[in-house]
């Protein structure tokens, strides 16, 4: 897993981006340097598992300009934010915008380290998650219009009855619709049925 | 009041007596006061009228004039009658003449008829047949006396004619065969002389009225045919005219006496009447002319008559007088009951207005008792009712005139007060009053007057009031003011006229009044009554005020005034620019945009201040409301030469700023910040990133090495930046000039102008007299002390608007300059005193922290210090110190020393160290 993760360094300096490849490649972490916001939108895809480490000044494409570019396009990469002017405002707003951190030039190594290992836990977190969601996503798919409703009001905690009772079907007709969303869903129990549905919820 | 007692108690005797004695009463009245035309009636016949009631009189000259109505009446009527008969009269005569002559006529063509039927009888056609006849036989006619032949059937009498007296039977060669003879008397001869004359040719019957032996026959003849139309001869018919004829013919009509005649034309005599024994046959017409009338009618219809006669009709004189006789007595009759009628009416009309007469003279004696409180009115219910309305009215009159009398004394009573009163308002009154007669002289005036004008009592009178008081410039005015004054009447809701005119005091001396003329109408003659306000005191009072409200108009800049509705109600002379700009004029409205304004500084109530940027100039315009009024004051002011000295500084300071921004070090050493940042961070980075190697075992020589390389590249890096930092402060060659310190000071205040106006404060500048020269370079002189008040400026904001206070001096001890900065802003903390001039050092969120560093460093280069001193709370003093210019250095003095210990105890603080803050 670690091989794929990436640690992808954006600066316009050449010594930077040499003395951050030599730091974090210290600790056996894989790192991939561009010298703009532009290098870095060809050379990357979504999907691709790591973190992001923007200068905040550089030209014709600041850093803040690309967190919020790619937070239009909703690639959720975590990106930590170097400044060199102690920049409280522009700190601040790189952090609103979403950043996992910023830190300050000259930074120490233990601080940085910490923040892009911080950022990699968040992402496996957030991609577990998104696989999670696609994957109910795609069990909810297979459930036919009739047992989506059933699964609906089944999570809304109603009985058996009272679902005969609003779609106007038997009882029995319910319980076999209800078995058949369990195991389409591949819930062991109902409690499990309703962890999913509030996951797949969130998503939407 | 004498003659009024008098008349008061006499009225009750002389009423009494005036029933009886109206002519004494009639004198008592007039001996009064009264003149009364009296009436011309004899004392006794007076008595004897004013006795009579009214209806008797009524009655009386009823019946004179029922008496005067007859007389007229039976002149006029009698002769109006007469008159009417006499045409009566001989309208009948004609009338019955011509009737009678038409029965005459009448009668004698029934003769004709009969004749002609006679004549066509069969049997005497057959008698006559010539059969029996011999021609050319001459015999004596048988004559058949007093017996009817058989040929002769009695038609005459059978047709109610007299039977004719002789019938003659003529055959058809004119030989009378046979004749008839009725009585004793024979046939004339002169017919049977001339038969074939009166026979003639006849075709038809033949009626002639003759005259035989005097008199008067009728001859009827006709041809005597068979039934074939073949002539056996001729009948002739003789008839007398005489008494019996003429009454037959007029059959009974002659019953009213009236009589007709043949009259011989030529002789005028009657031949023939049908009433013989009045009217003889034989007499003539004119004996008859006293007892008929006659009219006389030819008869022409009677061709072929001997003679000439005339058919004449009476009417006796008798009958005709008798019915005019009934006529008058008719007439007579009507004439009485006439008058009667008018004795009555006009009786009854007096009566009845003497009855409404007596209501009057009732109610006028309530009257009197009532509204005039007279108990004897002086008359009664008898007696003629005329007269004692006459009386009465007299006596009326004589009351009202005492009452006239009476009110004419109160009246002059309380004139007299009214005068007393009026005089004493008169010499009372603060007002000149003065009364001119028609003409224009005085005819009265009062203490003031005589006082206020000046003039001498004595000549007063009748002096031209035009020509002595009024000044020669106000003559017409004053004279129009009368006309006037005139046209408006006296009284009345309309004011009087009123005007302010120059006085003449003493021939000399003018002096301003204000005017009012009141005309009063006295009888026909007008008077004009003047009141006279001296002025003089309120003419000052108004040229004084009329002299501030100059200010105004004399101002050099605009001023308005304008009313709610934002129309311009005032503007001074020196608006008309501003007006011409704004495209109105005096009375014109403001520009729309300014409209607002007006009524919100009107409604605020407070004053306001704005700019107006017209293309041609700009004006500050404060607009201050008169609520009261509702009226705003709009003070201009051109403010271009202001502004543009504004802006020119705006542009120095811009130069300014731009200059500070090239040349400071704070600029350079932001971007000196970032520059040094990246190799430092870079030596930072290798270096951990190699120890960590190193740390965790992996020791290969080669990117070790390398990173070691980097790390000395960057080191150099860091240096290379340095170097150009210092070769960029290095460089910069200041430009000295010697300049007046207090010049730089106001300078520097002045670019900071909009900072203090949006502070809502002012700097006090505190500048020594003298001029302070220093050589310096005055762009970053300018710098340091910009920076100081800029400092300043900026403490201050913390405190509340009216309590900031920023004190700027300038002062010379001996061979330095000072300059003083003090504000009352919240002070530097003590901890950080220390701090004050290290670069990046800041207690601001905008600040970089450069501004004292660089300061020092300027103030070192000219030889000069900057130190602060602060009392945290109560603001915060800088001092900067220069030295003087050498070329007016030595005017120095002991103050030096002073200064110099003052120094001492301030916290002077030294180059700043090199480690910043952070960043």
């Amino acid at each position: 897993m670690s091989k794929e993760l990436t640690i992808f360094v954006v600066d316009d300096d050449q010594a930077m981006r040499g003395s951050l490849r030599w730091l974090i490649e210290s600790v056996g972490m894989r790192v991939e340097t561009f010298d703009s916001a532009h290098a870095f939108l060809d050379a990357y895809y979504p999907g691709r598992a790591g973190c992001l480490l923007l200068d905040v000044r550089m030209p014709v494409m600041s850093g803040l300009e690309l967190q919020e570019y790619l937070g239009r396009r909703e690639i959720r990469i975590p990106v930590i934010i170097i400044t060199g002017h102690g920049d409280v405002a522009m700190a601040v707003k790189a952090m609103k915008a979403g950043a996992v951190d910023f830190i300050e030039k000259p930074f120490d190594d233990e601080h940085l380290l910490n923040s892009i290992r911080k950022a990699l836990q968040y992402d496996e977190q957030h991609r577990a998650l998104h696989a999670r969601k696609a994957e109910i996503a795609a069990r909810l798919a297979e459930l036919t219009p009739r047992e989506h409703e059933v699964m609906a009001m089944v999570t809304d905690g109603k009985s058996n009855k009272e679902i005969a009772a609003a779609l106007s079907v038997s009882a029995k007709t319910v319980e076999v619709h209800r078995a058949r969303v369990m195991d389409k869903m591949r819930a062991d129990s109902l409690a499990e049925l309703v962890r999913m549905a509030l996951v797949a919820g969130g998503d939407a | 009041m004498l003659a009024l007692r008098d008349l008061g108690t006499d009225a009750p005797d002389q009423n009494r007596l005036g029933r009886y004695l109206p002519e004494r009463s009639h004198s008592l009245a007039i001996g009064g006061v009264v003149k009364l035309p009296r009436i011309s009636v004899k004392p006794t016949l007076f008595t004897l009228l004013r006795r009579l009631p009214m209806p008797v009189i009524s009655i009386f000259i009823g019946l004179m004039a029922g008496l005067a109505v007859w007389i007229t009446l039976d002149q006029v009527q009698s002769r109006a009658i007469e008159r009417i008969f006499g045409r009566e009269l001989s309208m009948r005569l004609d009338l019955r003449a011509r009737e009678s002559l038409i029965r005459f006529d009448q009668y004698m063509a029934n003769y004709a008829s009969t004749t002609r039927l006679l004549a066509n009888h069969r049997r005497l056609a057959q008698y006559l047949e010539p059969l029996f006849w011999f021609p050319g036989e001459v015999v004596d006619p048988v004559i058949y006396a007093g017996f009817r032949p058989f040929w002769l059937p009695d038609v005459f009498g059978r047709n109610a004619l007299l039977a004719p007296s002789h019938v003659l039977l003529v055959d058809s060669r004119g030989l009378v065969r046979e004749i008839y003879q009725a009585g004793e008397q024979p046939l004339p001869e002169e017919l049977t002389n001339d038969l074939g004359e009166w026979l003639g040719d006849l075709d038809e019957v033949r009626t002639v009225l003759a005259r035989f032996d005097d008199s008067p026959y009728l001859v009827v003849s006709d041809r005597v045919e068979d039934a074939s139309g073949y002539t056996m001869g001729s009948l002739v018919v003789l008839v007398p005219v005489d008494a019996g004829f003429l009454a037959a013919s007029e059959g009974s009509f002659s019953a009213d006496s009236s009589a007709v005649a043949l009259v011989d034309a030529d002789e005028q005599r009657i031949l023939a009447s049908n009433e013989p024994k009045q009217l003889i046959p034989g007499t003539l017409l004119s004996e008859w002319g006293d007892e008929y009338l006659v009219t006389s009618q030819s008869l022409p219809a009677y061709e072929g008559s001997n003679w000439n006669m005339l058919f004449a009709t009476f009417i006796p004189q008798r009958s005709v007088a008798k019915m005019s006789s009934k006529v008058v007595d008719f007439e007579r009759n009507q004439r009485l009951i006439a008058a009667l009628v008018f004795i009555t009416v006009f009786t009854l009309v007096i009566y009845l207005v003497s009855a409404r007469l007596n209501k009057v003279l009732k109610r006028m004696t309530r009257f009197s008792q009532r509204a005039l409180g007279i108990d004897q009115p002086g008359f009664n219910g008898g007696g003629n009712q005329l007269l004692l309305l006459e009386e009465w009215m007299q006596h009326f009159t004589s009351l009202v005139l005492r009452a006239r009398e009476e009110m004419r004394r109160k009246h002059e009573h309380e004139m007299r007060e009214t005068e007393a009163l009026k005089a004493a308002i008169m010499e009372a009154s603060l007002d000149s009053i003065v009364t001119l007669n028609r003409a224009g002289s005085v005819i009265d005036y009062n203490p003031t007057a005589e006082y206020t004008l000046g003039f001498d009592r004595d000549q007063i009178i009748g002096t031209d009031f035009v020509r002595a008081f009024i000044a020669p410039s106000d003559r017409a005015n004053f004279i129009g003011l009368l006309q006037e004054s005139r046209r408006r009447g006296p009284l009345g809701d309309r004011p009087h006229a009123r005007t302010e005119l120059r006085a003449v005091r003493n021939n000399e001396q003018l002096f301003p009044i204000e005017i009012s003329i009141v005309p009063i109408a006295l009888d026909d003659e007008p008077v004009y009554t003047l009141y006279i306000h001296d002025i003089t005191k309120r003419k000052e009072a108004e040229r004084e005020i009329k002299g501030l409200a100059r200010f105004a108009s004399e101002s050099p800049s605009p001023i308005l005034r304008v009313n709610g509705a934002a129309r311009i109600v005032y503007a001074n002379a020196s608006s008309q620019p501003l007006m011409t700009a704004w495209e109105t004029e005096p009375g014109g409205p403001l520009p729309i945009r300014w409209c607002d304004q007006v009524r919100e500084t009107l409604e605020g109530g407070e004053t306001r201040e704005y700019e107006d940027d017209l293309s041609s100039a700009i004006y500050s315009l404060l607009f201050v409301p008169i609520q009261e009024l509702g009226y705003v004051n709009i003070y201009a002011r051109d403010i271009t030469a202001v502004r543009r000295a504004e802006q020119e500084s705006r542009q120095h300071q811009a130069e300014l700023v731009h200059v500070c921004r090239l040349s400071t070090m704070g600029e350079v050493a932001t971007g000196m910040a970032h520059e040094l940042n990246q190799p430092l961070s870079a030596i930072v980075n290798y270096a951990n990133g190699a120890s960590r190697r190193l740390k965790s075992g992996q020791d290969e020589r080669a990117p070790l090495i390398d990173a070691m390389a980097h790390i000395s590249g960057q080191a150099q890096r860091a240096g290379e930046i340095i170097k150009r930092l210092r070769a960029l402060v290095g460089k910069q060659q200041p430009i000295r000039s010697v300049v007046d310190l207090n010049l730089l000071v106001r300078e520097v205040c002045s670019f900071v102008e909009f900072e203090t106006a949006k502070l809502d404060m002012q700097i006090e500048q505190q500048l020594a007299e003298a001029p302070i020269p220093v050589d310096v370079d005055l762009v970053q002189i300018e710098q340091v002390l910009l920076n100081l008040v800029r400092n300043a400026l900026d403490a201050l904001e913390e405190r509340a608007p009216g309590e900031r206070a920023l004190l700027v001096s300038t002062r010379r001890v001996g061979e330095r300059g000072l300059v003083r900065v003090k504000d009352n802003g919240p002070g530097i903390p003590v901890q950080r005193m220390d701090l004050l001039f290290d670069p990046f050092f800041t207690t601001k969120e905008s600040g970089m922290g450069m501004g004292l560093p660089i300061s020092l460093t300027i103030l070192e280069d000219h030889n000069g210090t900057i130190r602060a001193e602060s009392e945290p709370g109560a603001g915060a003093l800088f001092e900067v110190e220069l030295p003087i210019a050498a070329d007016a250095a030595g005017s120095g003095d002991e103050q030096t020393t002073m200064a110099l210990a003052d120094a001492r105890d301030l916290n002077l603080l030294e180059l700043p160290r090199l480690e910043g803050t952070h960043g």
